[in-house]
């Protein structure tokens, strides 16, 4: 009898710690990535094989279970940010100002998402500020403020919940940085201004 | 004994110097459970074995059998070698995740089976792109946009077999044009992408003019 239960506590132990060490490290190394897979600059982080036809297991998989078409990361990098530059979960509930400077001469676009990457509903109908669209400073640079009332300048707005901030850089230059994992140019700090 | 340096005595009631034994306790160990103990080292490396098969396994898997795999989703909205103007993402309206609020998208779904697809587009500006993707998702080609010029693009995307243009019938060849390219492609289905953001509301109009002269059509002929 007491060698039965020995050889059910051990098949349990292989199920269990099997199944579940085995994909929960899969989930884990595809969702949030790894050192081997994705780089980060403060808040932000991408994923440095994304779109590329060489890509490792990781990446596509990341890819592929998040529904995305990314561009090949030779071209341009997607950033993402769910903390702000303190890292602080950003959410709805406070107001942060997203400060872009150091992008000069490339084309960058910042959209805010909830976090399974859908636009967030807003009365201005605003998404997204980009090279082209954002307000620039005497000095520069552009500040783009997130916050669920209108506010003066480069306001984008963002509903309940939590938030995903998505920037999109179309520098070679930089992309071939990050792939070399060497120095680049500074990505925007995101600095929370209050909260309610 | 030396007799000239007589060794002292020692009183009796000397202390006594040993050094003290010091008593420390070392803390003690939690026990791991019972449970723990049972499990056999042949049962602990069968787990291993196991989680490291299913890791490698699962990883692998995803791209073929993913629920998220953007080009199943837009298999079942799009027709196949026809260009779709997909207008600017809204909330309930939105073809894919973290895919740019602000643009329009001109997306074909190509299919190779029977024929080469051609495809012409202009990228008006800077943040314009034109990209190819397979199923899988893997951006084979890519071109951007030039900053306030407007390039009209014409390229031939053919299987990855075909491109020397052996298997393409002599008749149906042509002279390749000056801006004209062949792309091979290493799926026989795939997406072509255009996106085409918005510098704002006032250059609507022109974009939607523009995705409206893209074309994907089959054949060596635009």
């Amino acid at each position: 009898m007491r060698q039965f239960g020995h050889l059910i506590v051990n098949l349990l132990a292989i199920v269990v710690l099997g199944i579940g060490g085995g994909l929960g490290s899969a989930w884990y190394m595809v969702e949030a990535g790894s050192r081997l897979t994705t780089r980060s600059f403060g808040p932000w982080t991408t994923w440095i094989a994304a779109g590329r036809p060489d890509a490792d297991p990781y990446t596509r998989a990341h890819t592929a279970r998040n529904g995305l078409l990314p561009i090949a990361s030779t071209l341009e990098l997607s950033f993402y940010a769910k903390t702000d530059s303190d890292g602080d979960q950003l959410q709805s509930a406070c107001d942060y100002a997203v400060t872009v400077e150091g992008l000069e001469g490339a084309w960058w676009d910042l959209a805010a998402f909830d976090r399974r990457g859908g636009v967030i509903p807003n009365g201005a109908d605003r998404f997204t500020f980009s090279s082209d669209t954002a307000m620039r400073e005497p000095d520069g640079r552009a500040v783009i403020v997130l916050a669920r009332d209108a506010r003066p300048g480069n306001w984008l707005p963002v509903g309940a919940g939590k938030v995903t901030l998505a920037l999109t850089v179309q520098d070679a230059v930089l992309a071939a940085a990050v792939y070399a994992a060497g120095p680049i140019k500074p990505l925007p700090t995101i600095r929370k201004l209050g909260c309610r | 004994m030396n007799p000239r340096f007589p060794t002292p005595a020692l009183p009796e009631r000397w202390p006594n110097l040993a050094p003290p034994r010091l008593d420390v306790r070392q803390p003690a160990r939690p026990a791991p459970p019972g449970w723990i103990r049972k499990i056999h080292w042949r049962a602990a490396i069968g787990a291993l074995l196991l989680a490291g098969i299913l890791h490698v396994t699962a990883t692998l898997a995803v791209p073929l059998v993913g629920p998220g795999l953007a080009y199943q989703k837009l298999r079942e909205l799009l027709p196949a070698n026809t260009m779709v103007v997909v207008p600017p993402a809204r909330p309930g309206k939105q073809l894919l995740p973290f895919l740019m609020p602000d643009a329009y998208y001109g997306i074909c779904r190509f299919s190779l089976a029977s024929e080469p697809v051609t495809v012409s587009a202009p990228l008006a500006d800077l943040g314009w792109t034109l990209s190819l993707h397979t199923p899988q998702g893997d951006n084979f080609y890519v071109i951007p946009g030039q900053q306030l010029r407007t390039t009209d693009l014409s390229l031939v995307i053919v299987p990855a077999a075909e491109k020397s243009g052996d298997l393409i019938p002599a008749f149906t060849r042509r002279p390749a044009a000056a801006s004209e390219d062949q792309i091979a492609s290493p799926s026989e289905e795939g997406l072509v992408i255009i996106r085409a953001p918005l510098k704002g509301l006032a250059w609507k109009g022109e974009a939607e003019a523009a995705l409206a002269r893209a074309k994907c059509t089959p054949g060596l002929k635009p």
